[in-house]
């Protein structure tokens, strides 16, 4: 053991003392019965120390195992008994100490410390002393760590002043309040002794109280006399000593920023009058003070706000015009912006606007608009108008704004130009007016042309021919239109020119509804008038027209070949006029399907190549067969009109109503085969000998007609001979029924009703009585017909069922109905008649037969 | 028959078992004591982690059970089966009590030793719900009429770390605090989960009332 003495008041370095002699001690005996002791004993250290652990055991066990905070530590083994363990550079961990402990494994014997790291006790730093009063000295520092433990307090602080030898414990950890005597001691000298269980550490100031003077915070800060741009403020200090001065620093903000500034010395009442000031406009105003014998700090800062009162409105609105004609009246629209807060000088109630007629300057008018409206609309008539706008607040009016519009609109038609758009906005150029122009203005619209327009414009000196428009509103891909004014000294607003442009073009977006006409076996016209170039996305520079080949065909010359995003090869033309808004496609392979598509481009790209059109060229020679068809069409519909016109003739040429052998061509072909057994048969010269009449009762007839049962199958009477001249009165009036039948016709024939007479030729075979629809058909018919009457029927059979007809009240053409045709149901019912064989006659029709007769009645009406 | 159920009728008011109409009993105190129990229990579970992280391993460490080498004095917790089921209502509320009495006395040592101010917040917190509990079986025993234990004189308990209390030794000490503060709370809750259920009287009990008032 050695020793040295540490102590402030003893100057360093201190020397140690001389090893004392080796003790000796019997750990064991010392010990008490426990089985396990762990040393040192709950320890205190610093960070960074080095410190051997050891147990003492009396198990005289191997299996003892020693932990620091729960990790496992391996040491040396000095005896049987005791083991040590050191433990190099241990750090903190917690305040409430390391654990180290060691136990016998599986004996339920344990034993351990607590070892506790201190961290290393800093020096003091940033210590200094300062007094607001002069009469209290207050010292700080910042103490850096805490070296609190449970086993050791935070560290603890000294003041001690060596000329008055004085010393105080500091309550807080970085602070201390050091009274200073009434002896009027200006000198100090101050150490600042830090320490704990551990270790010292102290630090020292020298310094004059005068020259730590910080003063207090001054208070009662306030405006006075606060007009639109002058204001008092006030304010007082704290007092320091006897007949000290304080300086003190006023500052003026406006929206955080510090735009005035001033120095004021002062005693106890501080007064500054602050001018310059904005009318209607928030400030704050704020002071902090300083010991003026020696600066050592300013004191804290006492803030006020305060606001400046309204005054008149110092500049007069902007405003522009846009004149336009409305119901035939001349319609100007007057814009002005909102003074901004410097100009408007406080809140604007409202807008007057004078309305005076140059024409007549004895007229004006008044309008007074309240705000917050910027526009408003007046009707003119064709004379001139000045217009004075004035914006008043609560104070008064601001200075006019002149502007004469007249009725009359103007020039319009103006140079058109281009206006290139940057990411600054849109570079405006024109040529200066010659003359009096007493300055210029740009005016456009912020939204896109479809939009209702948001009239913007720029006002602009006698002497600018340029100028960038910067708007937020501005879009790319949207075009907008500039229209620039030059001002009279009348002031009055010509325009000199318009601009269009795009902040950035942009490819179209839509390609333009193409319409296809004039196609034709080698060629199609696409047209796309509709088109509107406006309204694009950029400037419309022209239009490429894609073709489709079909596969193996080549571009034609004037195309280009291309290929397409998708791969696929196409014809590319390109249109450079944006006007062209028509297009022959030529020199096309008739009967093929092309596809194109129209695309417009500017000078970013072209538009979408997504929806091609399919086309399908003609066939090249139905051109020619329209040509040769529409001929024909109409020599047959000639030939039809004379047919129909001749109708009358052919009728009595070819199927006369009542067939008169002597005028049927069948006669000449009789005649031609000069066949001397072959005559006609006149019925006038023919006397009817047997008229066959057949009492046929109302019931069974009417059954008869009703059901169309075969005729086969309706029981009648045995037919009558009468021996009867035919004449007129037989069928006129209505009388007993008398029926002339013939059994071979079927109910459809019947059907007529009306007691016709045909000629009845002799038995006709069943098997010819279909085909007679060919005129060759139908003269053999007849002839074979005759031919089998007139010789190789008996005449017996022949004469037996015949029945003149020709004494027919009606003729056989049913379009031309009799006067008094008999009553069909009631009276009589007439069967057509054919000279049929009785054994066929007589024969039960089937279904067929019935079907053959009814055309054998078409065709014998129409070719008799 | 119809005569004896009318006279049965007739007396039904004057069963004092049937009478429910004045003092409730213990019954209320006793379910809020064990309700206040379980908070405890589940209070203390989120305490120990703290504190036991704040003495460090292997204090904190899931499976440490060191002997009971200091801790001779804190209230056992622990006891035989038989003999906790043989101790009569008076004898279960006083030992409760006394051991809450005693804890609570440690746990403010406990409390004044800490280091951080959020753990010194959360024991004293812990503390007042102890405090509560330790009312709480006072007013039970009140209730049914059991006086409360008076510390003999010497035996009250203190807190003092002694110097020859090694800090390691202190440590053990605070471990055996709460774990046997955790074993007494669980204890109590079936304490007072017994004394719950024998307070409610059986609806068979009404029916023995009967026939001891009726015949």
């Amino acid at each position: 053991m050695r020793s040295m003495v540490d102590d402030a008041r003893i100057p360093k370095p201190g020397f140690w003392s001389n090893w004392s002699s080796w003790e000796e001690a019997d750990a064991q005996n010392m010990l008490g019965h426990d089985p396990l002791f762990v040393f040192p004993k709950d320890k205190l250290v610093e960070e960074g120390s080095n410190v051997t652990i050891c147990y003492v055991s009396r198990i005289h066990q191997d299996n003892i195992s020693c932990y620091l905070e729960g990790v496992q530590i391996y040491g040396e083994q000095l005896d049987r008994s005791v083991s040590a363990f050191e433990l190099k550079n241990v750090s903190f961990i917690r305040e409430k100490g390391t654990n180290v402990f060691c136990k016998v494994d599986q004996g339920g014997v344990l034993g351990g410390i607590v070892l506790f790291v201190s961290k290393v006790l800093e020096e003091p730093k940033d210590f200094s002393c300062e007094t607001q009063d002069l009469k209290t000295l207050t010292c700080t520092w910042d103490p850096g760590s805490d070296t609190g433990l449970t086993k050791q307090p935070s560290q603890s602080y000294t003041l001690f002043e060596s000329f008055s030898g004085k010393k105080t414990l500091c309550k807080h950890r970085n602070w201390c309040d050091w009274q200073v005597a009434q002896d009027s001691q200006e000198t100090f000298n101050f150490t600042l002794l830090a320490e704990n269980y551990l270790r010292k550490r102290s630090v020292s100031i020298l310094f004059n109280l005068t020259q730590r003077v910080h003063p207090m915070t001054p208070y009662n800060l306030l405006p006075k006399n606060v007009g639109a741009t002058k204001a008092t403020m006030t304010w007082k200090v704290h007092s320091i000593g006897n007949n000290s001065t304080l300086l003190c620093q006023l500052e003026l903000l406006a929206e955080g920023k510090v735009i005035q500034q001033s120095n004021v010395s002062i005693k106890v009442n501080g007064e500054y009058l602050l001018s310059e000031l904005e009318p209607d406009t928030e400030y704050v105003a704020r002071v902090r003070c300083a010991y003026t014998n020696h600066f050592w700090k300013w004191s804290e800062l006492i803030s006020q706000k305060f606001n400046t009162a309204e005054a008149a409105p110092s500049e007069a609105p902007d405003v522009w015009r846009n004149l336009k004609l409305v119901s035939g009246h001349p319609t100007v629209s007057l814009f002005w912006k909102p003074l901004s807060k410097v100009h408007a000088n406080g809140k604007i109630l409202f807008y007057n606007v004078i309305v005076e007629n140059l024409d007549k300057p004895s007229r004006f008018e008044v309008l007074s608009i309240p705000a917050p409206a910027s526009s408003t609309e007046l009707t003119l008539d064709q004379c001139s108008y000045q217009i004075h706008v004035t914006a008043h607040n609560s104070v008064g009016p601001s200075p006019a704004s002149v502007i004469v519009v007249s009725g009359d609109p103007g020039n319009e038609e103006v140079e058109k130009g281009r206006v290139n758009g940057t990411e600054d906005g849109f570079s405006v150029s024109w040529k200066p007016q010659s003359g009096d122009a007493t300055g210029y203005v740009v005016e456009w619209c912020d939204g896109p042309q479809d939009l209702p327009c948001v009239l913007q414009w720029k006002n602009l000196g006698p002497n600018t021919t340029s100028t960038v428009i910067r708007s937020g509103a501005f879009r790319p891909g949207v075009r907008y239109n500039f229209r620039i004014y030059g001002i009279s000294t009348r002031r009055m607003a010509h325009l000199l020119e318009k601009k269009a442009g795009y902040l950035e073009e942009l490819a179209p977006s839509d390609n333009p509804q193409v319409v296809m006409s004039k196609l034709t076996s080698r060629s199609f016209t696409l047209s796309w008038k509709d088109y509107s170039t406006e309204s694009q996305p950029g400037f419309i520079q022209g239009y490429h027209v894609y073709l489709k080949p079909k596969a193996g065909e080549q571009c034609h010359p004037a195309f280009e070949k291309t290929v397409l995003p998708e791969d696929s090869v196409c014809c590319k033309y390109t249109i450079d006029n944006p006007e062209q808004k028509t297009f022959v496609v030529e020199n096309l392979q008739p009967e093929s399907v092309y596809e194109f598509i129209v695309t417009p481009y500017t000078s970013v790209g072209e538009g979408p190549l997504d929806a091609f059109t399919k086309v399908t060229t003609l066939d090249e020679y139905s051109h020619t067969l329209i040509h040769i068809i529409l001929p024909m069409i109409f020599c047959i519909l000639i030939v039809m009109i004379i047919c129909y016109l001749k109708s009358q003739w052919l009728k009595e040429k070819c199927y006369p109503d009542s067939p008169n052998p002597y005028k049927s061509s069948v006669l000449s072909l009789i005649k031609s085969k000069e066949n001397p057994h072959l005559t006609i048969m006149y019925v006038n010269d023919c006397v009817p000998d047997a008229i066959e009449v057949i009492n046929k009762p109302e019931g069974s007839k009417i059954q008869f007609l009703g059901t169309r049962k075969s005729p086969t199958e309706t029981e009648f009477t045995k037919p009558a001979y009468l021996y009867l001249l035919p004449t007129e009165k037989n069928y006129s009036g209505p009388g007993p029924c008398i029926c002339f039948e013939n059994f071979t016709y079927n109910q459809a024939a019947s059907d007529f009703a009306s007691c016709g007479h045909f000629p009845v030729t002799p038995q006709a075979p069943r098997h010819q009585l279909g085909p007679l629809t060919s005129p060759e058909n139908l003269l053999k018919a007849l002839e074979q017909n005759y031919m089998n009457s007139l010789g190789e029927i008996p005449a017996g059979e022949a004469n037996l069922n015949y029945v003149s007809q020709l004494a027919s009240p009606t003729s056989g053409d049913k379009d031309s109905l009799p006067t008094n045709p008999p009553e069909p149901a009631l009276c009589s019912e007439y069967k057509m008649q054919t000279a049929i064989p009785l054994g066929l006659a007589s024969a039960p029709p089937s279904e067929n037969s019935s079907l053959s007769s009814t055309t054998l009645l078409g065709q014998g009406e129409h070719c008799r | 028959m119809l005569a004896c159920l009318c006279t049965v009728l007739w007396h039904l008011p004057a069963v004092p078992a049937l009478n429910r109409t004045g003092d409730p009993g213990p019954g209320p105190s006793i379910q809020k004591t064990y309700d206040l129990t379980r908070y405890l229990e589940h209070q203390l579970r989120s305490l120990a982690g703290t504190y036991l992280n704040y003495l460090g391993p292997p204090f904190n460490e899931p499976d440490f059970n060191p002997p009971r080498l200091g801790a001779e004095t804190l209230p056992r917790a622990t006891v035989d089966l038989e003999v906790w089921r043989s101790l009569n209502d008076r004898l279960r509320l006083t030992q409760n009590y006394e051991a809450y009495s005693h804890l609570l006395c440690y746990l403010r040592g406990l409390n004044r030793q800490a280091a951080t101010a959020e753990l010194r917040r959360s024991l004293a917190h812990f503390c007042t719900s102890l405090q509560g509990l330790l009312g709480s079986i006072a007013g039970v025993m009140a209730a049914l009429g059991y006086p409360l234990p008076q510390p003999l004189p010497g035996t009250e308990p203190t807190w003092t770390p002694g110097p020859a209390h090694s800090d390691f030794l202190q440590k053990m000490d605070d471990f055996w605090l709460l774990k046997e503060l955790q074993t007494w709370l669980w204890r109590s809750a079936k304490d007072f989960n017994r004394l719950k259920k024998k307070m409610q009287p059986p609806a068979a009990a009404v029916t023995l009332h009967l026939e001891a008032h009726g015949f």
